[in-house]
């Protein structure tokens, strides 16, 4: 798999702009406090599934680097923050910006950002039978790619 | 930029894909999993074909069958995800496409657009193949979709690796 902020993809996007018109951003909580756990796991549940869908959309996706911050952090600070990131890529010609969060929180901020916020559901995987999960994972990774492939329609 | 900052940065980015990694050659490749445990393939690792499907599960519909590669970079080494869509032509012959769309490489579905039915579709920017993997004039990609070498052995289908066809 691979991390898109990279020499090679920079250089393919800059040559093919107009095709690659879409930024994905994962929206990635920080915590080391006693729900640092659960933040950890959704760290990695956002970030399996944005990869997984670069690889299957890398012709008209950029993934870019996680959008991090505590969950102590004001939320009006993270949300400006955000609308900034927002606002640089699409001045840079991104037609589309879509962030992929599990944290409810930005629900909520959703009106005053210009992308599209797609929420995944919040999910107990550090305690779920292995089967089970994969089967979670296989269907979330199905259930994102068809809403991005409408966004674009 | 000091030594020290870059050697930490180089370990978060390994330490990150590595959990990514793993975590997605075990979700993603469920149904091989039986089949990287079958030690009657094991002594294949190595090889450069690997197993990927039951030749009597192959019908003239395509399919997509996932399995995994290994692959080595400067850093370590993983297993890359990669599926085929797999199918008997009219001649009984096998085929076995790469889903890699020679546009920009995005991952293309077998009859997923109601508007040009029994065609491989990207849904990137619309991109079109027919049956046998040809690009369609008229839409982004300019070669037919790579074909995966392949050979068949005690009832299996092994692939290896994918190469380009010539010009539609
Ligand atoms: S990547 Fe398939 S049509 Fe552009």
């Amino acid at each position: 798999m691979s991390v898109k902020w990279t020499v090679n993809d920079v250089e393919l996007y800059l040559k093919e702009k107009d095709y690659i018109d879409t930024a994905v951003i994962p929206l990635m909580p920080l915590s080391l406090s006693s729900g640092a756990k659960a933040t950890a796991s959704v760290g990695e549940f956002v970030q399996l599934l944005t990869g997984e869908l670069e690889r299957q959309l890398k012709g008209r996706l950029f993934l870019l680097p996680p959008f991090t911050y505590f969950v102590t952090e004001r939320h009006e600070e993270r949300v400006r923050r955000l609308a900034e990131w927002t606002r640089e890529l699409k001045e840079n010609g991104m037609k589309h910006v879509f962030y992929v969060a599990c944290d409810r929180e930005w629900k909520e901020a959703e009106s005053k950002l210009e992308g599209t916020l797609f929420s995944l559901p919040m999910i107990p995987f550090y305690d779920m039978d292995e089967t089970y999960k994969q089967q979670v994972i296989h269907e979330q990774i199905s259930q994102l790619l068809s809403a991005f492939i409408s966004q674009w329609t | 930029m000091s030594n020290k900052h870059r050697v930490s940065r180089r370990q978060f980015l390994n330490y990150t894909l590595t959990g990514v990694g793993g975590f997605m050659a075990a979700g993603m490749l469920m149904p091989m999993v039986r089949f990287a445990l079958d030690p009657i393939l094991k002594e294949e690792a190595g090889a450069e074909m690997v197993p990927v499907a039951q030749v009597k599960d192959i019908t003239t519909e395509p399919q997509r069958f996932d399995f995994k590669v290994k692959v080595k970079d400067a850093w370590y080494e993983s297993e890359e995800p990669k599926s085929a869509w797999v199918y008997k032509n009219e001649k009984g012959d096998i085929v076995a496409l790469s889903p890699i769309c020679k546009h920009l490489g995005c991952t293309v579905n077998w009859n997923a657009d109601k508007e040009h039915p029994n065609q491989f579709f990207c849904p990137c920017h619309y991109g079109r193949y027919t049956k046998d993997g040809t690009n369609v004039p008229g839409t982004p990609p300019m070669h037919p979709l790579d074909r995966y070498e392949y050979k068949v052995k005690d009832g299996k289908l092994y692939l290896g690796k994918a190469k380009p066809r010539g010009g539609a």
